[in-house]
């Protein structure tokens, strides 16, 4: 058995072209790093055409292509409506490995409510024989997810979950929160939420906005989420617990964030998810379900803000905050439709569509708030062997270009705004 | 005007198709004068209303429009508990295909209903009002009373009073006025008139205001508490802070000004007594005018149902 | 294309004037009304209600449109635009002279007395026309036709009057 090697690859963050050596088994592995980019599997780089290569040895000529690892996505739901645990896990897995996305952190759903081991067990066996990429639970804050009782953390935390996350839900009684995370903040637990007042979002369908006074469909005030994101960096900070913040959609969101941010807080991060930073209100149109989101697509400014709130830090991670809605479902009127879109499949070719090839972000960007952040807050250290964990290496070909077709989505449903369109860049490695 | 199949938003038609539907209004009057109130446009076409929101007068008004056209009525009863659970849209719409209606006259609570069955439907859908979105019939009728008051909206000033954010009449309404060159103002309490919903429209907080502007007509909207679960302001306000006193009515009198309403009226609310047998008031005409309005909707839109290439 | 001018119909009408005078309701002096159906039914009834009254008979004015009676309105893509009907009198022991400008299959007639029948009983009703075409689809016969074609099925006959089209002709 010999090494595989894989030539003329270029680094995306620099454009270097290089040459790698992949590691196989019983390799003594010490973690390369490229720009302080960990490259797991790699274990010899040089400048390409510097590598002695031995004759008979499996080469890939990865000419115009990039290499970088894969991404990691910190908010997917997996659940697909009436059918079984085992084909949603399937389908999101082959998914995530058509989009570039090796890992995911599984968010609590009816189908699974991570709030017991036995849920949490019967899932990890399922991954493990059926998925494609690695799926990392979030346990459920409350009991069902129901926002009145704490799950049972220690339980949970030895099945090894380290995100509590009730789905984008924001427990409504405070005390509870309060009190669960003095609780989990010494087992080193981070809760992920969404900042709301549910209160004042019940029974709201979209940004409020001329659109949505036009369509008569009351709006979601900005308001509303900018108070939950700022009661719950309080409590966390007067609980020492470490907060996560779910797919923040408006300005001054942002603004509060990096505020905290700036006055010393640790343990705390956000995310945004990619469709609030593609799309506003005005593409809701004539009730196009499709861009029902709950948070709601809002202005281009809070578009600005967020792509600004990449660039400098203040938010950790772009998401997919993928959910798939059956077809069915989505055909409903605005109000009775459900929320949400499904991202996975084409991840990075959207990004690199709509992001990166329009100057907006950086490979450097991306790989920060698409690996190594997520990574980093998803799960710190492997729990046996308390190193990080590395995200694979994969190839993409940035000049692919290809039309997304229903037949090409992999995820099981179609609520995409990506459907018919042309997107730039393949991944062409599997990556595993 | 071009064959349409659905009315589901006055936004949705072209000024031609405005003109066309007000101008055949009036030969649909005349038939009323007739001893036989009835024509056979529409014979052997079947008509369905579909209300999930109670509403006896629209409802009403659409029946009677659809047997002056010798069409076939049928009531689809909705029980609101089927709606409250399990039964979608779609199973109903697929209920409706199988019934082979040529017209659908659908109410409901959620604002675009009526929109996803016309994508589905090969009938006819007119929408009787959804949610807080549109209610074209209404505004058809309305611009139709104007008319036939004044000879003509173009010029006129029309105020609208009241709850302009949940309000599917201001929305409607507003929008076929400005279309046929009228200027329309909004006054309500701040809650109810969001900055989104009037751009390009003045808005008022005080009776003078009004007076000062010159309307026309004071077109009051009907005050929904029944929608609303949590009160957007004080419901004893009202009648002192927006409502036709009679104190006002006197004003209203002296500068002849008329008096519309979409029915059914609070007495006492957006309206004193005396107000309903003022002169000027348009009300019972908006309702006579309704079923004229309806019966032109009926016979300017086109099903697919049949087709003849 | 052959074309009827002005002066023609306009001895046309003479004569069509000249018929309704020798007719019995005049010569009894029972009511009369001339009915024309829009859009240019209703020309022609003004028209010789005006000459009717130069000699000294009085008919009743009344216009119909008959678009609501119709037998092919589903065969029509687009609705045709309506016309108020005027026929502000109780048509019961009228003497109704039906007049509408080309008669041709007999629909637009049959659609007419539907109408009629509707503002009351008339004593009897003929059916007059500037210009009968042919091509009967219908039982339908012209009490009187001003002039007679024979048009090709497919060929259009126009007439042209001043108040509507400003100018005043039969082109077919």
């Amino acid at each position: 058995m010999t090494n595989t090697y894989i030539t003329n690859a270029t680094w995306a963050l620099t454009g270097e072209k290089m040459d790698l050596r992949m590691g196989q088994a019983g390799d003594e592995l010490a973690t390369i790093f490229l720009n302080d980019i960990p490259l797991q599997g790699v274990n010899a780089i040089s400048p390409a055409g510097e590598m002695q290569i031995p004759t008979g040895a499996r080469v890939i000529d990865a000419e115009g292509q990039l290499f970088m690892p894969a991404l990691f996505d910190m908010h997917a739901s997996i659940n697909l409506a009436g059918r079984s645990k085992r084909e949603s896990i399937y389908r999101a897995g082959q998914a995530a490995n058509h989009g570039g996305v090796w890992g995911m952190l599984v968010m609590p759903s009816s189908g699974f409510v991570f709030d017991n081991a036995a849920t949490l067990d019967s899932f990890q066996d399922a991954v493990s024989q059926r998925s494609f990429a690695t799926m990392i639970p979030a346990g459920c804050i409350s009991e069902n997810m129901q926002g009145e009782q704490q799950a049972p953390y220690n339980t949970l935390a030895a099945r090894g979950i380290s995100i509590l996350s009730d789905a984008g839900k924001m427990p409504s009684n405070l005390l509870m929160l309060h009190r669960a995370m003095k609780y989990a903040a010494e087992m080193g637990l981070t809760f992920a939420i969404r900042g709301d007042v549910p209160v004042l979002t019940d029974k709201t369908y979209m940004h409020p906005s001329t659109t949505s006074y036009n369509l008569g469909l009351h709006g979601t005030p900005a308001c509303a989420e900018e108070i939950g994101i700022e009661t719950l960096i309080r409590l966390a900070r007067d609980a020492g617990a470490k907060l996560h913040l779910q797919t923040v959609s408006t300005a001054e969101g942002v603004n509060i964030i990096r505020r905290a941010k700036a006055s010393g807080m640790k343990g705390l991060t956000a995310e945004v998810a990619l469709h609030h930073l593609l799309y506003t209100h005005e593409n809701v149109g004539d009730y196009d379900t499709t861009f029902k989101t709950v948070p709601p697509l809002r202005e281009q400014t809070d578009c600005d803000a967020l792509l600004a709130g990449v660039k400098d830090g203040t938010i950790d991670c772009i998401v997919t905050d993928h959910t798939p809605c059956m077809p069915f479902a989505k055909k409903q009127d605005f109000v009775s439709a459900p929320q949400g879109m499904v991202a996975l499949d084409n991840f990075l070719p959207c990004i690199y569509t709509h992001l990166i090839s329009t100057g907006k972000l950086t490979w450097a960007d991306v790989c920060r708030v698409c690996c190594t952040n997520p990574v980093h807050i998803a799960n710190p250290y492997d729990q046996e062997e308390d190193v990080p964990m590395n995200a694979p290496l994969m190839l993409f070909a940035p000049e692919v270009h290809h039309k997304v077709t229903p037949d090409s989505l992999y995820c099981g449903t179609l609520n995409t705004p990506l459907l018919e369109t042309v997107l730039s860049g393949a991944v062409t490695l599997p990556l595993y | 005007m071009n064959p349409r199949k659905d009315l589901i938003t006055i936004d949705a038609l072209s000024d031609e198709d405005i003109r066309t539907i007000l101008d055949s209004t009036s030969a649909m009057k005349d038939i009323f004068t007739k001893s036989v109130k009835k024509v056979p446009a529409l014979k052997g076409k079947s008509v369905l209303t579909l209300f999930y929101e109670p509403s006896t007068r629209t409802r009403s008004s659409f029946e009677v429009a659809a047997n002056r056209l010798s069409a076939d009525v049928t009531t689809f009863t909705v029980s609101t508990s089927s709606v409250v659970k399990g039964e979608s849209v779609h199973d109903t719409i697929d209920t409706l295909m199988s019934m082979k209606m040529d017209y659908i006259i659908v109410r409901h609570k959620n604002s675009g209903i009526p929109a996803v069955i016309a994508r589905h439907c090969k009938a006819s859908v007119i929408n009787a009002g959804d949610g807080s979105h549109a209610h074209p019939s209404q505004a058809f009728l309305d611009a139709f009373t104007i008319r036939e008051k004044y000879g003509d909206v173009a010029g006129r000033r029309v105020v609208i009073i009241g709850d302009i954010l949940h309000s599917r009449v201001a929305r409607s309404t507003s929008t076929i006025l400005r279309r046929l060159g009228a200027e329309v103002a909004y006054m309500g309490p701040s809650p109810l008139v969001p900055p989104t919903a009037h751009t390009g429209i003045p808005r008022f907080t005080n009776w003078n205001q009004i007076f000062d502007w010159k309307p026309d007509i004071i077109y009051l909207l009907r005050v929904q508490n029944e929608r609303i679960d949590t009160p957007f302001f004080p419901a004893a306000d009202y009648h002192q802070a927006f409502g036709v006193t009679e104190e006002r009515l006197r004003r209203i009198d002296d500068l002849n000004l008329s008096i519309m309403h979409p029915g059914p009226v609070n007495r006492g609310v957006e309206i004193c007594d005396d107000a309903m047998e003022y002169r000027n008031c348009l009300i019972n005409n908006q309702v006579e005018n309704g079923i004229a309005a309806r019966m032109s909707i009926l016979y300017h839109l086109t099903p697919q149902t049949q087709s003849h290439d | 294309m052959p074309t009827i001018i002005k002066d023609e119909i306009e001895r046309a009408l003479d004569a069509w004037v000249s018929h309704l005078l020798q007719s019995s309701a005049v010569k009894n002096g029972e009511p009369l009304a001339i009915v024309g159906i829009v859009s240019h039914g209703d020309v022609l009834a003004r028209r010789l209600v005006q000459r009717l009254e130069q000699h000294n008979v009085k008919a009743l004015y009344g216009a119909i449109d008959v678009t609501l009676y119709r037998d092919d309105l589903d065969l029509r893509g687009k609705r045709p635009a309506l016309r108020s009907s005027h026929l502000p009198f109780s048509t019961d022991d009228f003497t109704l002279i039906l007049t509408d400008d080309v008669l041709s299959t007999g629909r637009t007639a049959r659609a007419a007395l539907d109408v009629l029948w509707e503002y009351g009983r008339p004593a009897r009703v003929e059916l007059h026309c500037l210009v009968d075409r042919g091509g009967r689809q219908l039982p339908i016969c012209p009490n009187y036709a001003a002039f007679n074609l024979t048009a090709a099925p497919g060929t259009s006959v126009k007439v042209h009057l001043q108040e509507i089209d400003g100018e005043e002709n039969i082109t077919y």
